[in-house]
């Protein structure tokens, strides 16, 4: 089963993400944010319609990354942004869910920017170097591309999960008693709403009957 | 000194954490290896191109992690939560942890030899491949999923390979021929490059 739901559900689900990302002061953000996921929303449909093969396929993906996956990545990036470590731990603790998930989910949400970094810097080197994507010596040696960009990108990751192995073992990580936590955390009125509101639009969208007001665009 | 058999907390975090930074590092690898599948010749020769590109990775995670099992279970799991996150149905989920057991029993059975990481490469090359069963389970559906993110021409190549199940087997098969060779390649690189300045055994 593949999920699919109109235009408009998302941009009932984005004005959460943008309203929370407001009441953080993150105006630049949520400006820069609308406006990119308005453009590509706008100009998707115009591009589709102009049939140019491959290359349109391309632009379209890129467009559908933007206006479908960034609401996701907003809300990510609110939950990056507002939400301590030790805080989303405990919380996770709170909900019950094992250890074993949470530390995976965590260290991998963290990660994506130093891959990036990482990536960024080392191809950089490789540029000084005279190595390339796009260059002859990469099409006749594909298998050495490889490994000249991706052998010093796992030395250098697999060195800083093992520093961060061990600042998560010295701070305690992998005591087998319960965890305590100086940050308050509850289920308050506003998380409340928020849910409310979220459960609402998913049902709005689940129960045909009550669609009846709202384009399926 | 350790006197038990039972495995140490301190471990256990550390694969944990690996298999967040491998996780991530897995997410990144195959979605840009699996962007060439934009061009509708190479569709079906993508998820060799996707097992060739995380080969390596996923072999120094083989070898750095003390519970097999576990860390292709999360693993796995961690890219069926995304993917479903993203837009793949629960199915798709589901099948991502049966594809980190049979990994990690592989890798169990075989002690983490070169035979049993090899198996356990195939057995999560199979996890890229199977995103595009839903083409041949429920053809409509996938069609017109696509139709929303792609051109007319693309769409029509997919329903051209949605006729025949071969295409469909051939993603499985160049996945697990691209792991294979990838394995080949990822022993060459660990004995080159890891094993020698100590990050695998």
């Amino acid at each position: 089963m593949i999920f699919s739901a109109p235009l408009v559900y998302s941009l009932l689900m984005v004005v959460v993400a943008s309203i929370l990302l407001l009441l953080e002061g993150k105006w630049k953000f949520v400006c820069t944010f609308f406006f990119v996921y308005l453009t590509a929303g706008f100009f998707f449909d115009f591009v589709k319609n102009l049939d140019i093969g491959t290359s349109g396929t391309i632009i379209l993906a890129s467009l559908f990354l933007m206006y479908r996956i960034m609401p996701a990545c907003a809300v990510l990036y609110y939950v990056i942004t507002t939400t301590k470590v030790n805080e989303f731990l405990a919380c996770m603790s709170r909900m019950h869910v094992s250890n074993k998930v949470t530390i995976p989910l965590i260290v991998m949400i963290r990660f994506f920017p130093t891959v990036y970094d990482e990536s960024r810097a080392i191809g950089n080197a490789m540029r000084m170097r005279g190595i390339r994507l796009f260059s002859l010596r990469t099409l006749k040696s594909p298998v050495a591309f490889l490994e000249y960009r991706l052998v010093p990108l796992l030395v250098s990751v697999t060195k800083i999960g093992d520093e961060l192995s061990i600042a998560a073992v010295t701070r305690g990580l992998s005591a087998e008693t319960k965890r305590t936590c100086v940050a308050t955390i509850g289920f308050r009125w506003v998380d409340a709403v928020v849910i409310a509101y979220c459960v609402a639009v998913v049902l709005f969208y689940v129960i045909p009957g009550l669609t009846g007001n709202l384009p399926s665009v | 000194m350790r006197t038990t058999g039972k495995k140490s907390s301190n471990t256990l975090v550390r694969d944990l954490v690996n298999v967040g930074i491998f996780g991530a590092l897995y997410l990144v690898l195959s979605g840009l290896g699996a962007s060439i599948g934009f061009i509708p010749a190479f569709i079906v020769v993508s998820t060799c191109i996707v097992s060739l590109v995380t080969s390596v990775p996923l072999f120094l995670f083989f070898s750095k992690v003390e519970r097999p099992l576990l860390c292709c279970v999360l693993l796995c799991m961690l890219f069926g939560i995304v993917m479903t996150v993203s837009g793949h149905g629960i199915s798709f989920g589901l099948l991502c942890v049966i594809y980190g057991v049979l990994a990690g029993l592989c890798l169990k059975l075989f002690h983490k030899n070169f035979v049993g990481c090899l198996l356990a490469n195939v057995m999560i090359s199979f996890v890229p491949s199977s995103m595009m069963i839903p083409l041949w389970s429920s053809t409509e559906e996938y069609l017109a999923y696509c139709s929303s993110i792609c051109d007319k021409a693309y769409i029509a190549h997919l329903a051209e390979l949605s006729s025949s199940y071969w295409p469909l087997i051939g993603l499985f098969g160049f996945g697990a021929a691209g792991a294979v060779v990838g394995g080949f390649i990822a022993r060459r690189m660990m004995k080159k490059h890891f094993e020698r300045i100590g990050l695998a055994q």
